[in-house]
């Protein structure tokens, strides 16, 4: 890589982090690009040649949050065990834990989801492929052993367990950002068993 | 009630005869309302200023200010409008219901089918659902207790007429099944769905989520 190359990385790794811990601190909307630039060290011009817009630092912030998450689960759904029901349990507490650790950084990306300026350069809270495939593996595997019916249609399972869980951070956006992971795990662990006993073989 | 909704008509006379100055107060509130109604569904709520929603109603901030405490009185004033307007109807809705699905799904399509009409309003209200303050959560939450309570009364209908086993966890039913209604907005958000498709899906979503519940 030329000097240039690993400059502009080097800009954009400054720029993400200064970004992620902004939007945590004071907030989203409250936090301006100047103010991103300053933090990182960087100059104003330097953050809008490799982003667009707010939105699409956000969107890379999380983005890049993911790829430490992802491994974190890579690493430990092979050990899971217990009935389906668990190891989803499981794979949800991960992603509470997670999220938790910058909480209103997330809560954040789920607001701008919504938000109408969504530019072609962000990708939506919601739009992250690797939970669904995840959720479905999982819910094949119960299939397979005998643990879940093979009627279901699991894509519906996995939509309705994910606007469970996504809905569950209401529960810190109510508390201002102030509550233990394991409220919402314990939530989606009541939430995940209701559905379980409707797919129990029968 | 304590406001006067902008977009619908109201029915009622007015019961008690207001002065001149409250009358006319009251109508500097509507002309705000109504701008600010406008601006929030083009800009959405962060993009639209008191600044900007005085201009449009010809008004200047100051005047913007003694109506309203701040930005977000102002939309939840709108928001609690609009509420106002579909809870009679998903009240309707719920309680002419033979059976525990038609109950949830007529009452959710009553929602879709007002809120669908007005997707970015709707986008920015649950933006601002994520991030806003305490106070103004507890205001919300103040509004859908009466929506909860409306459902858990279908949950006990469905359970007193034997749709549904004696012992589920309604409180727990009912919260599953809002989080499924609300996360579908996605899908006219990102995705165009119709109120149609909406509540096609919703249909389906509700089966998974009862289906260990009924009797």
């Amino acid at each position: 890589m030329g000097v240039r190359t690993d400059q502009k990385a080097a800009t954009r790794e400054k720029v993400l982090e200064a970004a992620r811990d902004l939007f945590n601190e004071v907030g989203y909307e409250e936090t301006t690009i100047r103010a991103i630039a300053e933090r990182a060290g960087v100059s104003v011009g330097s953050v809008f040649t490799t982003f667009a817009s707010k939105a699409e630092v956000l969107s890379h912030v999380m983005s890049h949050r993911l790829t430490a998450l992802y491994a974190e689960l890579d690493r430990v759904t092979p050990f899971l065990r217990g009935s389906t029901a668990d190891k989803l349990c499981s794979i949800f507490a991960i992603h509470y834990e997670f999220e938790c650790r910058r909480v209103k950084l997330f809560l954040a990306h789920i607001a701008a989801s919504y938000n109408p300026a969504n530019d072609p350069g962000v990708t939506p809270y919601g739009r992250n492929p690797r939970l669904n495939q995840m959720l479905l593996d999982v819910l094949e595997e119960g299939v397979r052993k005998g643990d879940v019916r093979s009627d279901l249609d699991l894509p519906l399972v996995v939509d309705t367990l994910k606007a469970a869980y996504a809905w569950n951070y209401r529960m810190t956006a109510a508390a201002g950002g102030d509550l233990e992971a394991a409220q919402m795990s314990a939530a989606m662990d009541r939430q995940i068993s209701i559905i379980a006993e409707g797919w129990k073989p029968r | 009630m304590s406001f006067v909704s902008v977009n619908m008509e109201s029915g009622a006379e007015t019961p008690v005869k207001l002065t001149r100055r409250a009358l006319a107060k009251q109508r500097t509130r509507e002309r705000v309302l109504a701008a600010a109604r406008r601006l929030f569904t083009e800009r959405g709520y962060e993009g639209a200023t008191i600044r900007d929603i005085a201009q449009a109603a010809g008004m200047s901030t100051g005047a913007v200010f003694a109506s309203f405490a701040d930005k977000s009185e102002l939309f939840e004033e709108i928001l609690t409008a609009d509420y106002e307007v579909i809870y009679a109807q998903m009240t309707q809705a719920s309680r002419t219901a033979k059976t525990i699905d038609e109950a949830l799904l007529g009452l959710f399509a009553v929602a879709y089918g007002f809120h669908v009409e007005q997707l970015p309003l709707l986008r920015a209200s649950i933006a601002v659902s994520w991030t806003r303050s305490e106070a103004a959560e507890r205001r919300a939450r103040n509004d859908l207790k009466h929506i909860f309570r409306l459902i858990a009364e279908a949950l006990q209908r469905g359970v007193d007429q034997g749709q549904l086993k004696k012992d589920v966890d309604a409180k727990l039913l009912a919260e599953i099944s809002w989080d499924v209604y609300v996360a579908n907005y996605r899908r006219a958000v990102y995705d165009g769905w119709s109120v149609d498709a909406l509540l096609a899906r919703l249909s389906d979503q509700l089966k998974v989520i009862f289906a260990g519940a009924r009797a």
